[in-house]
């Protein structure tokens, strides 16, 4: 009864709230800088009021009207805890992180591309999402990871890759064949205790963090915040972490990939893409990435 | 047998190393922790996935959100001042350590202070990820593969986290971070010891990962020892 | 669609005498009575806002909808991308089994309306005289319903069952699209009855009245002579076509990723939507493109253009007991639409500009067969129109809605009309207020008061007609 009542309250509240919100008095005045753009706080606000709220909720805590009904649940900016960082794990995101996230979208959850907003309507609002969280105030954003320039494909590379992939034991959880169904694949929750899915790497999504290498690169070596995706900067050199770029894309059969044309090249390579189950309908493959 | 004696061990030596960082003299106080009613029956863990854990335990082990010893003895309950005591200013320089050795978190419950090295080590054959799930401090998450040097990292607030392992998902463990010295964890037969606490009034929490905190005063006048209890009452689920 | 009154009235009479001039029947009598015609104006409402994709999505409404049913720009990139966020989870089969697609609209109202020079009878007989009538009280719009969505990735479709007030059915919209062909957005077909790529859309119009419910530009075809004493009632072309009206056809359209550059090509049957081919054999082209960039800190500026190029039937092949035989209209004359837009959006306020240019051969313009000679002195009608529409978006909640139209006549079908025949200028003002926000339904309290006056097109003297509709409703969908 008392969330009920408490419910019914915060709603009734929030009502009244976007009722008034353009009297509102701004939060902590966060700025967010992205190259040339600077992003402002109030402007932010009334943007995260027409298009974000329904999710991530008035205050920001992820708990909107919607979020009871979303598989993955909304971020929580309140936490200021986030998936796709150039940062080291644990770690703030820097501005452009987040700005990259906005206008890429969260493939397979429910957070679109924003990209039909104007850069700035983006950029104001990163400010006003940081504006949440007070871990902006008081901590700097990570330093982002050196991603040293990418080496020459060889297969050398692919198979070293797939030696990581064994001794790193991705496939505890992405499976031995990456269809994301390894022993603990499904006893996986994040960090709200929701259960969650490994990346299924043969039916060859969009990458929750962005499409490129340099992407892929960077989503094992700073870990996904919040996920039990860990980082594997500590465990993991540099120069090593190519290889694991280049096998991972070997996984991904239905994704067509310089990696993949080399690795089929070979006969082993033809064999096990060619054995490879794939997953959902025509329509659903050969997806842009 | 013999993890449950290094446990417990480990928290002795945890309790030493507290109370020489706490300084030269004063009260103690000390006392035991135990619960009233029927705690929840803790289930055996089925590590069958993970044969090179698994082989580590001639019986399986159970899970360990309550852990009791004669006498209602309550284990893993951390005593500590939660007011009357100032902050320590610098952090002690020892770390305190974390094993993940059997697909278990040795200790359960790991106390230290805020900003003092916390060092997570893994015996195991197989790779863990070290996810502690805080809600005030930096929410972290690495993997360890075997055979590869301790995790270094800080707290910088005070706070209980959760601790788990996504690969393997019975692994639980608590981090207490705390912001003085004077701290202890109960053990086996659910006592623990504050020593050398300078005259003054304290306030002294008990916290228990499963059945919360409860606080008690005290005043220490000289170099008396006061004897505090704590009974949780313990719920059958 | 609903027409205003003098509209309505105009072409039932202007039909009868075309048909009594020229011995033929007119393709318009067939158009005539698929139309509702009803005496009284009636508010339009045949918009889409599909609280269904709120539901599906969990986004509110003021995420798609710069205030429903006016789209934003997130939510046009979203109906060109085929109701896709693009996430992988579009189709069906990531939705709960029991989701069905489907919302309602309609919209209780209170309504006054007011025409100076309507014709009444009089001392001299039937349909002899002019009044000013004027209606007050309480009435409801039609019912709408929408259904639409993902079918499987890539594919989408639309169907709206609408009913005007009194309940009869029609089909406003049915088509089905294959989207993002070979992987690319440039490349998306559709086929069936939709509406034209138009920036500005009607369906989508923030006006509800009988005289604002659709754009007067969109609809605007020249009449061809005054009513007098003897003959009442202007005589309007017979044929009808409306840029607003949503057509039957095939259209490929294509856009940037970010929607930002935009186009269409459509081929079209030339019936006015109309179902059953009631008229020819005739096909229409419609071709649209546009362009936004952003300014600063303004927002996203939009300039685009458009063009259709159509042609009518002026008489039946066949007729059987008089009566045209439907499909069989020939004799095809050509005319075109032309327009430039632009809609720019300075933080709160946003400004549609609009000119329009439209050209009718003079066989259509004085409502000729093919097959007989132009009256004397009968040439092609050429007009220009204009629209202003401002916005003040007080807050996703609270919109503030102005618009100026006007139509000049350039050239009358006719030299012996009075210049200015027939010129349009309609003015609108209103807002909508939305008491709520959510991602499951929509309600808005509708203001508004709009007024046209139509030079010298009075039934019986050829006076200015002025007409006037004053509305409140309350406006939902589910």
């Amino acid at each position: 009864m008392r969330t009920l009542k408490m419910k019914s309250i915060q709603l009734f509240l929030a009502v009244i709230a976007i009722a008034v919100f353009p009297a509102l008095t701004p939060g902590q005045q966060v700025d967010a800088h992205i190259g040339k753009l600077s992003g402002n706080t109030d402007a932010g606000k009334h943007l995260y009021f027409r298009y974000c709220w329904g999710c991530h909720g008035f205050r920001g805590n992820g708990e909107g009207e919607n979020a009871p009904y979303l598989n993955p649940t909304p971020r929580n900016f309140v936490a200021a805890v986030f998936k796709c960082r150039s940062t080291p794990t644990g770690t703030l995101p820097i501005d452009e992180d987040l700005y990259n996230s906005v206008g890429r979208g969260f493939n397979t959850t429910n957070m679109p591309s924003w990209i039909e907003l104007t850069d700035q309507n983006r950029a104001d609002l990163i400010a006003f999402i940081k504006s949440f969280s007070p871990r902006w105030k008081t901590e700097k954003p990570g330093t982002p990871i050196t991603v040293p320039p990418e080496p020459k494909l060889t297969l050398e590379s692919i198979r070293h890759g797939h030696e990581l992939f064994e001794k790193l034991e991705c496939w505890k959880c992405h499976g031995q064949e990456g269809y994301g169904d390894g022993p603990s694949a499904a006893t996986l929750t994040d960090s709200n205790d929701q259960p969650i899915k490994p990346y299924d790497f043969a039916v060859g999504w969009r990458f929750k963090c962005g499409v490129t290498n340099h992407d892929l690169y960077k989503i094992f070596m700073t870990g996904l915040d919040g996920t039990p995706m860990p980082s594997f900067a500590d465990v993991i050199k540099p120069e090593e972490a190519w290889d694991l770029v280049h096998f991972l894309r070997t996984l991904q059969v239905t994704h067509k990939s310089p990696e993949l044309t080399l690795w089929e090249s070979t006969k082993e390579g033809a064999e096990q893409v060619a054995a490879k189950k794939i997953y959902g309908t025509p329509t659903g493959s050969g997806v842009k990435q | 047998m013999g993890i449950k004696q290094g446990f417990v061990a480990g928290v002795a030596v945890l309790v030493v190393s507290a109370a020489l960082y706490a300084g030269p003299s004063g009260g103690t106080i000390s006392g035991k922790v135990t619960y009233e009613g029927t705690p929840a029956k803790q289930k055996p863990i089925d590590m069958s996935k993970e044969p090179s854990c698994a082989q580590q335990h001639a019986t399986p082990i159970t899970t360990e959100t309550v852990v009791t010893g004669p006498n209602n003895a309550l284990e893993n309950v951390v005593v500590y001042i939660s007011a009357g005591a100032p902050d320590d200013s610098t952090a002690p320089g020892q770390p305190a350590k974390f094993t993940q050795k059997g697909c278990q978190y040795l200790p359960h419950v790991l106390a230290f202070e805020v900003n003092q090295t916390l060092e997570i080590a893994n015996d195991d054959q197989t790779s863990h990820n070290i996810h502690p799930l805080p809600k005030v401090n930096r929410e972290w998450n690495k993997s360890q593969p075997p055979g590869t040097p301790p995790i270094s990292e800080k707290y910088d607030k005070p706070e209980f986290i959760p601790v788990k392992c996504n690969i393997h998902p019975w692994m639980h463990g608590n981090f207490a971070v705390l912001k003085n010295s004077h701290y202890a964890v109960s053990q086996g037969e659910g006592s623990f010891t504050l020593p050398n606490l300078p005259p003054g009034k304290y306030t002294i929490t008990a916290w228990h990962e499963s059945y919360g905190d409860q606080s008690q005063e005290v005043t220490i006048t000289g170099s008396e020892t006061k004897t505090v209890n704590f009974v949780f009452k313990a719920k059958p689920y | 669609m609903f027409e205003r009154v003098s509209q309505t009235v105009e072409k039932r009479l202007s039909r009868a005498a075309s048909a009594l001039l020229s011995g033929l029947l007119i393709i318009a009598i067939v158009l005539g009575n698929s139309r509702p015609a009803d005496a009284l104006p009636l508010p339009s409402v045949k918009v889409r806002a599909l609280p269904a994709f709120a539901r599906k999505y969990g986004m509110p409404c003021s995420a798609c909808h710069l205030a429903w049913p006016m789209l934003s720009a997130f939510g046009q990139a979203f109906k060109d991308n085929g109701y896709q966020l693009g996430n992988d989870r579009d189709a069906p089969i990531y939705q709960q089994p029991a989701y069905w697609p489907v919302t309602f609209r309609i919209t209780p109202i209170w309504h006054r309306e007011s025409q100076n020079r309507t014709l009444v009878d009089g001392p001299a007989g039937p349909n002899t005289a002019e009044g000013k009538v004027t209606t007050d009280g309480f009435d409801w719009s039609g019912l709408d319903f929408h259904t639409g969505g993902t079918l499987a990735k890539n594919f989408s479709f639309y169907v709206l069952p609408s009913s005007d007030n009194t309940g009869a059915f029609h089909f406003e919209s049915v088509w089905a699209r294959l989207d993002n062909l070979f992987g690319s957005s440039w490349f998306n077909i559709k086929m069936g009855k939709f509406e034209l790529d138009n920036l500005l859309s009607e369906k989508r119009i923030l006006t509800l009245t009988s005289v604002a419910g659709t754009y007067t530009n969109y609809h605007f075809q020249p009449l061809v002579s005054p009513g007098n004493p003897a003959n009442p009632g202007a005589v309007a072309e017979s044929y009808t076509f409306g840029i607003g009206d949503n057509q039957v056809g095939v259209e490929v359209m294509g856009h940037s990723k970010d929607d930002r550059t935009r186009y269409s090509a459509s081929l079209l049957s030339s019936n006015d939507g109309q179902p059953g081919l009631p008229t020819n054999r005739g096909y229409g082209g419609y071709f649209t493109a546009s362009q936004a960039f952003q300014v600063g800190s303004l927002g996203l500026q939009r300039v685009g253009g458009f063009a259709y190029l159509g042609q009518a039937p002026t008489y039946f092949q066949f007729t059987q007991g008089g009566v045209g035989v439907p499909g069989t209209g020939i004799g095809n004359k050509s005319f075109y639409r032309l327009g430039l837009i632009g809609q720019w959006y300075i933080k709160k306020v946003d400004v549609t500009t609009m000119y329009f240019h439209g050209w009718d051969n003079a066989f259509l313009g004085s409502n000729t067969p093919a097959t007989a000679p132009l009256p004397v002195g009968a040439q092609a009608p050429t007009w220009n129109g204009g629209l202003f529409e401002t916005h003040y978006t007080v807050s996703p909640q609270l919109i503030l809605i102005n618009r100026y139209e006007l139509v000049r006549m350039s050239r009358q079908v006719f030299a012996t009309n009075p210049g200015n025949f027939g010129n349009d200028d309609v003015l609108t003002v209103g807002f909508r207020y939305y008491p709520f926000i959510s991602s499951r339904a929509g309600f808005a309290f509708h203001n508004e008061y709009a007024i046209i006056r139509q030079r010298g097109a009075s039934p019986v003297n050829g006076l200015d007609l002025t007409t006037s509709s004053l509305l409140f409703g309350f406006d939902f969908a589910f």
